[in-house]
Order: structure tokens, then sequence, then C-alpha cells
């Protein structure tokens, strides 16, 4: 917090012509420096420190600290018991086939709102938009109503053909899948959206005008054109999903993630330090994605106008 | 349209994304009809919907009723805490959004960087780093509220500061002062009416924001100061269709009026909505 604020007061006068700069007005960013240094910084650095103390909770004996602690045992746990070990793999392969899955599929209607004006566009972008601003629990219960024990799809299939489809689908990995995919779908059309609506029409066209093939321009003119659009599409969603919870909570019975994992250790089992680590490999893992690709995105964005 | 037609590619593209769209939307449908049926039966047997109505009339909007009063504390207080995210977002996102467009100082970047780094975090991991750092006063109302600062601040930061990019403000202030204009005249005058726009769209995304949020009220909730997504979750593991299918429908006719909203003001580009799930 001092870091950043110290500074501030004894700022030099602002570069450039333009009205006297004030250094009082500085001030004015003081509240939201505040807030950010004690609900966010400050709550990540006790995690930070929590995450290095013994483990603790109704399933370690009552002492607490055993002689063969060090500090990176909450983490040394977590990488090698094999639940939580199976509940990070699942992780990482749900949240990554769901990322492949939406910007392979949210591909189509990117490219629609980028590239054509049609009646309804509108509507339906805002509808689109409109799971991605639902809470994670609320996709949960979607799912369970569509494709739940007794669920619309199952029910209604039942009536068409005598046959249940999909009944409980949603407890199973595939429901996992399909909640998933219906709020990181929206958020691929959003990301991808804005990107594709900066290609250059004309470079098709002139591809054209040389006899390429739909396919050929696709490929050679088109796709290496979008791929940066198309990772970051990706690393978007990767990133959500990992971090994703309130879907898990309603829907996942014996399929576990990493983020309820680490309710589990708060709720149920009140280990801390262990639950500390979980939330720090997640955030670090959060920041890494987030960082790394701002880097790629910088360097491929300054290439190309190089 | 007819053009379009013309065009190749347009009517795969338009039919795969219209599937994908009415894919999109069916669970909504099938909630608001749920939300209404008397029926427990949602399938195509009109046997089973001749009888669940019991001798009543197969609509009714009793279960709205029921929630209303199983859940009117956890409305209001979800209510009381979106329009006080709403208050504080302005008080202390737009005077911090303006230093972080107009001014340049040691830290700025940091500064920045950090007032959106809670929209790319897990929010469950903040929340158990909420949860520990001020365990002292879990259960208090107003820590549920900074939560919510956490992920509504970052929204109104930086549509104050799009908004401040997208016009030469330095030039117009400049142009002011030739005119005799004091800092709070320019202030008043040329630099708040320009940002008036997305301060109406970012008080919007953030009351939905506040109203949506799950993670940190869950976490943090007690019996006397329960969110309605908190509230919900409780209903969906506990209640029948109807009842859960009533509260969503409840929470989705204030996300969704204030959502068309900012798709109006916003014209649908730029403004987001993204909800931590």
């Amino acid at each position: 917090m001092n870091g950043s604020l110290a500074p501030m007061e004894a700022a030099p006068l602002a570069t450039g012509a333009g009205p006297r700069r004030r250094a009082w007005e500085l001030l004015l960013a003081l509240p939201l420096a505040v807030v950010f240094a004690a609900f966010l910084l400050y709550p990540i650095l006790t995690i930070l420190l929590t995450s290095l103390k013994p483990g603790s909770g109704v399933l370690h004996s009552g002492g607490g600290g055993s002689s063969s602690h060090t500090i990176f045992s909450n983490y040394l746990e977590l990488f090698r018991d094999p639940i939580y070990c199976e509940a990070m793999l699942h992780s990482l392969v749900l949240s990554a086939s769901v990322a492949l899955g939406a910007t392979l599929l949210c591909l189509g209607p990117a490219w629609l709102f980028a590239r054509y004006e049609f009646p309804g566009k509108r509507l339906m972008r805002a509808g689109f938009a409109l799971p991605m601003s639902l809470s994670g629990i609320l996709v949960g219960f979607l799912a369970v109503i569509m494709l739940g024990r007794v669920g619309f799809i199952p029910q209604m299939s039942q009536g068409l053909t005598g046959k249940a489809w999909l009944s409980g689908a949603a407890y199973q990995l595939s429901g996992l899948v399909i909640a998933y995919l219906y709020f990181e779908i929206p958020r691929g059309v959003v990301t991808l959206e804005s990107a594709l609506s900066k290609f250059d029409p004309r470079l098709d066209a002139a591809a054209r005008s040389l006899g390429a093939s739909r396919w050929q321009r696709f490929l050679w003119i088109v796709l290496p054109l979008i791929a940066p659009a198309l990772v970051a599409t990706f690393a978007v969603t990767f990133s959500v999903s990992l971090g994703s919870f309130g879907v898990a909570l309603v829907l996942s019975k014996r399929f576990s993630v990493l983020p309820l994992e680490l309710f589990h250790q708060v709720v149920a089992i009140t280990n801390f330090p262990l639950a500390s680590a979980m939330a720090v490999f997640l955030i670090a893992l959060a920041l890494a994605l987030n960082f790394a690709l701002g880097r790629w995105m910088r360097r491929h964005f300054s290439l190309r106008h190089a | 349209m007819r053009e379009n037609l013309r065009r190749p590619g347009f009517l795969p593209l338009y039919a795969f994304t219209l599937v994908l769209w009415l894919i999109v939307m069916s669970p909504f449908a099938v909630v608001v009809l749920g939300a209404f049926l008397q029926t427990t039966f949602l399938g195509l047997s009109t046997e089973q919907w001749a009888r669940g109505g019991d001798g009543e009339s197969l609509f009714s909007v009793k279960w709205f009723g029921y929630v209303w009063g199983l859940y009117r504390g956890t409305l209001l207080f979800s209510v009381k805490l979106a329009l006080l995210s709403v208050l504080l977002c302005l008080l202390i996102g737009v005077p911090g959004g303006m230093v972080l467009a107009r001014r340049q100082f040691p830290g700025r970047d940091l500064l920045e960087s950090i007032v959106l780094l809670p929209l790319s975090l897990p929010g469950i991991a903040l929340s158990i780093g909420i949860l520990q750092a001020f365990a002292i006063v879990r259960g208090e109302w107003w820590l549920i509220l900074a939560g919510h600062l956490l992920y509504t601040l970052p929204f109104m930061v930086r549509m104050v500061m799009d908004a401040l990019r997208s016009f030469d403000v330095a030039a117009l202030e400049t142009a002011a002062r030739s005119l005799g204009a004091g800092y709070w005249q320019r202030l008043r005058w040329v630099v708040l009416p320009n940002l008036r726009h997305a301060m109406v769209a970012a008080s919007l995304l953030v009351f939905c924001v506040s109203w949506g949020e799950f993670n940190i009220s869950f976490l943090l909730n007690t019996p006397l100061n329960q969110t309605f997504p908190a509230a919900l979750y409780a209903t969906y593991t506990t209640n029948s269709f109807q009842v859960s299918s009533a509260a969503t429908v409840i929470f989705l006719g204030v996300v969704v009026p204030a959502l068309m909203a900012i798709q109006w003001l916003g014209g649908g580009r730029g403004v987001k909505l993204e909800q931590g799930v």
C-alpha cells in the first residue's frame, strides 16, 4: 500500500502542456488505492502467509504442527495427495476442453456478427450476452432443469421417442462441460468479435481475385490473421473455467474440481492453511496466464505494426 | 438481408448461430414456464398436465408469493447492497478513474493494473482471502459490501477511463482555461458532462454485478445478512423446481431490464457485463 501511495504525494508536475497540474488532485485516487490495498492486497498477503503454516482442521491431530512440517508442506500435500491431484487434473482437463470447444463454437457467431448486418442482430447479440452476466449457480440450475433426472430434455424425449435421453446428464461430466460451455461461448463471442471486426476484408477480396478458393483463403489469409484472437479467446475462457466455482457447486456430485476442493477444505474440514495453498495456486495460475497472454499479445501486436 | 443471402457463407453461418442462440435461450423459456406452472411435469403428456393442476388453473403466480414471503429480507438486503455499491463506486471510482486517465505519476500503471486485477482472479480464492484477513468482523454486512466493491469498482474505473480517453479532454480543458474557467468550473462544465453517459452505463453494470455476486456473498454471509444469490443456492438445494424457478425469474427480472438498458446505452459495443462464476 505504501509503495503505491507514498510516491503519489510527491508527484512531479505532469508532462505535456495543458492546464496547470495540481499535486493535490492525485489525492482523489487515494480512496481507490485504500480499498484495493485493504480488500485485495491484504487478503492475498494473508492467504500467502497462511499457506505456509502447518495444516490444521478436523482431519489433523490436535497438536497441529507435526515435526516433519516445512513451510511448503501444504503445497507438497497439494501436489502429492491423490485426491487433490485428481481435482487439479480434472480442473485442467475440463477447462482446456471447454476452452477449446468454446473457441471453435464461438467462431461462427463471432464471424457472423463481425462481418454481416442483418435484422435481429442486436437481439441475437443481447441474447448471447445474457449467460455471461449470470452467476455460476444460476447456470448450474439451468443445467439441472434442462438435463437433470426429470429435466426438460429427458421428459420431452420420453414423450417423443419413449426413451429418456440425457436423463441426469447434468450431474455427470457431460453436464458439467455443457454448463461451462453455456457461459464460455458468449464470452468467446464477445472476445473474438471485436478482434474479427478489425480484419480487413480487402485482403480476402485480393486473394479471391488471384483465384484462391474459399478454403485456401481461409487457411492462408484468414487463419493466420485471426490466430492471435483465437489464442486470446482460448486463454480467457480457460482462465475463467479454471476459477469457476458456482456451476460445480450445484452440479458436481463425484467429479471434483479444485475450486470445489478448496471450498470443502474451508467449510467441511476447516483446514485453512491447505485451502490457502490452493487459493494461492489458483491465483498464481490466473496471474501467470494473464501475464503471458498480455506479453504475447503485445509482442504480436508490435511485430505486426513494425 | 437479401443482399446478405447472395454473399457466400452467410446462410450456413446464420443457421449455425441461430441454432446456438436457440440453445442458449431455451433454458430461460423453461424457467419462466416452470415459475408459472402448477404441474411438476415439463414433458409432453397431456394427462400429466391435466392432473398437475389439482383442479386449479394450470398457471398461477402463487410461487412468487411464496418466494416473496420466504426471501423478502434477502431481496431487500441485496437491493441495498447493490445501491450502496453504485453510490460508493461513483464516489470512489469516478475520481479515481479521472486521476488514472488524466495524470501521470509514479505507480500509476501499478495502481491501474491492481484495480483491474480482480476481474481476472478466481472469486472463490479471493473470498477465502477476505474471510481470513477479516475474520474478526466476519458476518458484518459492510464486509460483504467491501467484497462487492472489489468486483464492481474495476468496471466503473475502466469505463470512466475509456470515456476520458475517447475524447481529447486536455484540449477541451485548455480551451476552457483560456476562456478563464477555474479548476472546479472546468470539472463541472467540461469533464463531468462528457462522463455522464459512461457513469450511467457503469452504474447499471455495477448494480447488476453486485446483485448477482455469489462467491463472496456465499462465504461471508450469515443468516441475518444473506444476499439473494446465496438464498437462491439454498433454494436450489432444498426447494421444489417451481419455487426455484420463481426465485430465478425474480432474479432475472432485475438483471434483464438493466442489461437491455446497458445494451441500449452502449449500443452493445464496448460495454459488457461479466459476472464472476
